[in-house]
């Protein structure tokens, strides 16, 4: 019954996710099965979990559960309609020669094992404290979060200001499956590696027009031990490498936009992005910076009003949550103070450690390997290039790196230091896949080089 | 630009080479790492309190202890300042004690003397001491495992 409930819970995100891709999709009369399925996970835990917090603050229990299962379930419904009023049809991008063909199976095998990997380890500390537990009171509650746990300072240490985009995919697990079960929980977390790395494969292609590409880059991502072997990797269900993915698809389709000038990409962008602040307070970071090259990209392309519009539910998620943290009178906690400049011109002394830090684990090959050097290789080719998109690309990978070094200027620890050394390994992960997207397009320059210096 | 091309495939080749000769020897091996389950409900609950405490079936036994106190009251849970397994520990005590009320304290000092002297005994429901020693004074003492020792303050009435 567990096993039931638990594909049960995982068919309702995907028919929820896959509807909303149809109804974006349906008008260029062509699926792509790999590129739906994907988007239609990240989209279906985006909608299913933001479902279940708005329905919770009206009703609980069965009611809940039912009442967005059926919400899911119309997504669906009027995707496919969409699709068939389109007569739109579904395609699969059969790999064309060899190299394909074996760089497509390593892909397959590699998601093979991580969803295997997956299942030996426990949950983390921050998996099972920060994220699982959210999950947990909320099943007991009804599914629903008690008001008393955000303003309860005994249970600061779970961070009950983070926001509840995996939480509540877990807790739609949980009611499926009837108890909060958190071996079968994990399930979600290779899942979204499985949607990252055929994104990834379709993004770089898209971009640079070689298939090979794509799927090189794709193989080679989990072999930054991050992903499996460190602490924030899939295996131990933290949201950073979920956080990652959106990342990559809201990047990876502003770029599309502004390479195509197709408007679906701009609404699977305005999709991804405005669920970056749903998965992980520091999503405000990277959203607040595609925001920024997203309008770079608009001003050239002279079509700001679109791209303003489609910041506009990233907005709604990030105000969302905040009225409700003032609603429910969350317990003032936080690792970091507001910033100011008093408070920047006070610690500005922290700047040398700070960059020490930082180059510290960029270069730690446990975490990384050489991952950082090639991103840094890839950074210096895409600016080269001196094109629009490539140098945004580029600034999408290296802005995160410094806002996320320079927000320990805030960090309220007694030990700066010991909180940068503990967290930045998990923040940099937000960026790596989109650091194998700039190297998948560094890659292929050259040619373009010739062609456009 | 011939040259230019084969400096690039060149390149890229030696970095791919070199991060996965820095990657596999790392990768491999956590890969490799433990087995595949058990198929429990509280897995990594139980795992967690079972390497620390040796207790097991730990999300069962500890929430059954706590419910034996009074129901009004919040748990005060003492861990030690910096020490991150006891501050783990004593999370965890906070995760399973779930609705009730907790308190964390973290003790600096060798002593929780002086903590304890700023509690009012009616207003708390037991005391959990996470990796840290209770003074001897303390009346009853139950221990929950090799690190956690329960004293409770007021007991429900049967």
């Amino acid at each position: 019954m567990i096993v039931l409930g638990l594909f049960a819970a995982l068919f309702t995100i995907f028919v929820t996710g896959l509807g909303v891709t149809m109804s974006i999709f349906a008008r260029t009369g062509r699926f792509n099965l790999i590129e739906s399925v994907c988007l239609g996970w990240l989209l279906g835990v985006g909608i299913v979990s933001l479902l279940l917090w708005v329905g919770g603050m009206f009703c609980s229990g069965f009611v809940l559960q039912a009442i967005v299962t059926v919400a899911g379930l119309a997504l669906g419904i009027l995707g496919w309609r969409a699709k068939q009023k389109a007569d739109a049809q579904f395609h699969f991008p059969r790999p064309t020669n060899v190299t394909e063909w074996t760089l497509a199976s390593i892909v397959l095998i590699e998601i093979a094992v991580l969803f295997f990997v997956s299942f030996k380890h426990t949950l983390g500390w921050d998996g099972l404290l920060n994220w699982e537990l959210k999950a947990r009171y909320a099943f007991l509650n009804g599914g629903a979060i008690p008001a008393v746990y955000y303003s309860s300072a005994g249970r600061a240490f779970s961070h009950p200001e983070y926001p509840l985009g995996i939480p509540f995919t877990e807790l739609w697990l949980y009611l499926w499956m009837g108890e909060p079960h958190q071996f079968w929980v994990k399930i979600i977390f290779p899942l979204f590696y499985a949607a990252c790395a055929p994104l990834l494969a379709l993004l770089v292609s898209r971009l640079s027009g070689k298939r090979w590409v794509g799927l090189l880059t794709a193989a080679l991502l989990p072999f930054v031990p991050s992903i499996s072997a460190s602490p924030g990797g899939i295996v131990v269900g933290y949201v950073d490498v979920p956080l990652s993915v959106f990342y990559l698809a809201a990047l990876g389709y502003l770029l599309l936009w502004f390479k195509t000038n197709n408007a679906h990409f701009i609404i699977v962008f305005a999709a991804c992005s405005a669920l970056l602040p749903w998965i992980k307070s520091e999503g405000i970071i990277l959203w607040a910076v595609l925001v920024l090259l997203g309008l770079g990209l608009s001003f050239s392309k002279r079509r700001v009003a679109q791209f303003l519009i489609s910041i506009g539910p990233g907005l709604l998620v990030i105000l969302g949550w905040r009225i409700y943290l003032k609603l429910v009178h969350l317990w003032p906690h936080s690792d970091f103070a507001r910033p100011s400049f008093s408070l920047l011109r006070e610690n500005a002394g922290r700047i040398h450690d700070i960059i020490g830090i930082l180059f510290a684990e960029l270069s730690e090959t446990v975490h990384w390997s050489i991952f950082w050097l090639l991103a840094a290789v890839a950074v210096v080719y895409l600016i080269g290039s001196r094109k629009l998109e490539k140098l945004v690309l580029a600034a999408a990978v290296v802005l995160p790196v410094i806002l996320y070094a320079l927000i320990y200027l805030c960090s309220t620890w007694p030990s700066y230091s010991a909180h940068m050394t503990s967290s930045v390994p998990r923040l940099l992960l937000h960026v790596m896949p989109a650091g194998w997207l700039a190297i998948g397009l560094a890659l292929t320059q050259p040619k373009d080089q010739n062609r456009h210096l | 630009m011939r040259i230019r091309s084969y400096f690039h495939v060149g390149l890229w080749c030696a970095l791919f080479a070199v991060f996965l000769v820095k990657s596999i020897p790392i990768v491999g091996p956590a890969l490799m790492e433990n087995r595949i389950g058990p198929v429990e409900a509280n897995r990594s609950i139980d795992a967690y309190l079972r390497a620390l405490t040796g207790i097991d079936r730990g999300s069962e036994k500890l929430p059954d202890t706590f419910q034996r106190l009074s129901k009004e009251g919040p748990l005060v849970i003492f861990v030690q300042d910096e020490n991150a397994q006891s501050e783990f520990l004593g999370m965890m005590i906070g995760y399973v004690s779930w609705p009730r009320e907790v308190r964390m304290i973290k003790v600096a000092g060798p002593t929780v003397e002086k903590e304890l002297a700023e509690i009012k005994p009616d207003s708390v429901a037991g005391l959990v001491f996470c990796s840290v020693n209770p003074p001897e004074w303390l009346g009853k003492r139950v221990r929950l495992g090799s690190s956690i020792i329960l004293v409770p303050v007021t007991e429900a009435s049967p």
